[in-house]
């Protein structure tokens, strides 16, 4: 049964990732004049040149023709130049940029849940209370902000005003490391401020989803019958926890896809050197190469966490691997 | 006859402000969001400036002239932020309205219909929710704007629209999925009544709260999407947001020059509107949905 769970998600994420790459092909294509003349609108080119990268993109050949040749050029990693970093190639720019998005998302993803389910977890434990209400009123409160504002603020605040954290790039421009300790150090120093931005105004979805179920589940029989049996509190919530984490858990299934295109907002706040900004670049800059490239690589980087969600999920609850979707 | 029925409305509406107003928040939330209305409405009472008009010196500080000061070609803040009201309240309300009635539609089709194409339409739903909502925004505006026809204001608005929809359909189909099982539907199927005309006259009054409640939902979200959207600059350049005062806000620098007035308004503006729209959301949703009101 586990491995019906593990083939019907790998084939939704290969549905999804083909689609993706059908969406990538035919749009372009599907635009009044192709992307040659495109080209030519935006750059002022030559018609020599037009003629060379009809041919180059055989754009004068059949259409199954062309999609193989666009196959082929994207899984080589063959996807031209940049129009902005002209003599680099697209694949060097998108290579260099990737890692930064992975460990900044990376990290937000795990603080934004984190924070928010220990809130959440928190505030239906002890619901009712004043601690109750103060952190459902809070989190709504915090949902309404527009977070790259509160970014803006913070900055402001941190970077400006008391001058103690850095507010742009991802390591300090121009230094050079003594150690990799160093350098590790200045990284996350980098870190700071755009995960605290996110975090603040990211978590409050999972706190809201964590408190109600946790509501529910201690409402459940099994809490009853663990309460009269005299077991300490402590255990007790241990059993809630558990079982009330899953709705939260497939909110992040859901969501982390979510996060990851927050990238655009949070990395250009922070001028940090991701994907993110790669595309916000690429937009200003009409550098669409780069941008077609980047929308591909987010693609795959949501599909992957997604799927990797999937099988966060099933671990926590062996159910989910039995029952078959319908 | 029309007395009458304007008698059974206005008891109807007493009925709805009775419960309405027992969740306090809701009722502020209501009461600031009629606020923000009226100032939308009449902005070009209110604000004292032409806000597309260059009435001082670039970077003025505020004063009694220009309560907010003026920005980098000298246009009066304090207009910016008054007429961004309309701006966003307009933008957001046209995208919620439209990104529910795809919803609405493919979520009755789909709930009432059942079978292949069901689980076809809610496999398109699925995919699209995993595709994150404002990078899939930024990409239709771009897609849009390039195929022509289309002037970019209603670009954004439709690019909006496009990402709002799934979670709307998976609500009313699911309400539909229970409501079409009730007997009133199968006697209007026995009485030979089309598909179109029970989704229609049958099913679409029973989900109309759960619609009316998305709308306003869907507005807010609708409006914090609209300001990230024209905050990165992809927003119409002509038409002042509050999202296009903080982007120029940006780009001008006024973080590093200290000019809060610039970058603090527009920001809180969007902060509290959404608010009161969500309070407001939630206040209807407790009206139509007597079992959250526990309380």
């Amino acid at each position: 049964m586990l491995r019906y769970f593990l083939l019907s998600r790998l084939v939704r994420m290969l549905a999804v990732f083909f689609v993706i790459v059908l969406l990538n092909f035919a749009l372009p294509r599907a635009m009044p004049g192709d992307p040659a003349s495109i080209l030519v609108n935006e750059y002022n080119l030559p018609a020599e040149t037009v003629r060379v990268l009809r041919t180059l993109w055989k754009l004068d050949r059949p259409i199954h023709e062309q999609f193989v040749a666009y196959i082929e050029s994207l899984f080589t990693g063959q996807w031209g130049y940049s129009y902005k970093y002209f003599p680099r190639t697209v694949y060097e720019l998108v290579m260099e940029r990737l890692p930064w998005t992975l460990l900044l998302q990376g990290t937000t993803s795990l603080t934004v849940s984190g924070f928010g389910m220990l809130l959440g977890v928190l505030a239906g434990w002890r619901r009712g209370t004043r601690t109750d209400v103060s952190i459902t009123i809070s989190a709504i409160l915090v949902y309404a902000i527009p977070y790259y504002w509160l970014a803006l603020m913070m900055q402001y605040l941190f970077g400006y005003v008391l001058r103690v954290l850095p507010v742009a790039h991802a390591v300090t421009p121009g230094l050079a490391h003594a150690s990799f300790l160093e350098y590790v150090a200045d990284v996350l120093w980098h870190l700071t401020l755009p995960v605290l931005a996110v975090t603040l105004t990211a978590y409050a979805s999972y706190t809201l989803v964590t408190r109600n179920s946790m509501v529910d589940v201690l409402e459940e029989d099994f809490i009853f019958v663990a309460r009269a049996k005299g077991l300490p509190e402590r255990v007790i919530m241990k059993h809630a926890v558990r079982n009330a984490l899953l709705p939260p858990l497939t909110m992040l299934a859901i969501r982390l896809g979510q996060i990851v295109g927050g990238a655009v907002i949070t990395e250009t706040v922070f001028s940090y050197p991701g994907i993110g900004y790669l595309i916000y670049e690429s937009i200003m800059y009409k550098d669409y190469p780069v941008l077609n490239a980047a929308f591909f690589i987010l693609a795959i980087t949501v599909i992957a966490a997604n799927f990797l969600a999937d099988m966060l999920y099933a671990a926590v609850d062996p159910r989910i691997r039995y029952v078959r979707r319908r | 006859m029309r007395s009458a029925r304007f008698g059974a409305l206005g008891e109807k509406l007493g009925e709805f402000w009775s419960v309405y107003k027992r969740d306090r928040a809701a009722v502020v939330g209501l009461a600031v969001f009629l606020a923000i209305l009226t100032v939308a409405v009449f902005a070009d009472l209110i604000a004292p400036y032409n806000p597309y008009e260059r009435v001082g010196r670039p970077y003025e500080r505020p004063s009694w002239k220009h309560l907010l000061g003026t920005n980098d070609i000298g246009q009066d803040i304090f207009s910016e932020v008054i007429y961004g009201t309309r701006a966003s309240l307009f933008i957001g309300f046209l995208a919620a309205i439209t990104g529910t009635a795809i919803g609405t539609i493919v979520g009755l089709v789909s709930g009432y219909h059942g079978g292949r194409l069901d689980e076809v339409l809610m496999r398109v739903v699925d995919m699209w929710l995993s595709i994150p909502t404002l990078l899939f925004a930024v990409f239709l505006v771009a897609v849009i704007v390039r195929t022509g026809g289309i002037p970019m204001f209603y670009s954004v608005i439709l690019a909006i629209a496009l990402t709002s929809w799934p979670p709307v359909a998976r609500l009313v189909r699911s309400a539909t999925l229970s409501i079409k099982e009730r007997p009133y539907i199968e006697s209007a199927v026995a009485l030979g009544a089309s598909s179109l005309r029970i989704m229609l006259r049958h099913i679409l009054p029973n989900v109309a709260p759960i619609v009316l409640v998305e709308v306003v939902v869907r507005t807010a979200i609708a409006m914090l999407t609209e300001s990230s959207l024209s905050f990165l600059g992809l927003g119409d350049p002509t038409v002042k947001s509050w999202g296009t005062v903080l982007h120029f806000a940006m780009i001008k620098n006024a973080l590093i020059l200290g000019l809060w007035w610039w970058f603090l308004p527009p920001g809180l503006m969007i902060a509290v509107t959404v608010m009161s729209v969500m309070m407001v959301g939630r206040g209807l949703e407790m009206y139509f949905n007597p079992r959250l009101r526990r309380y």
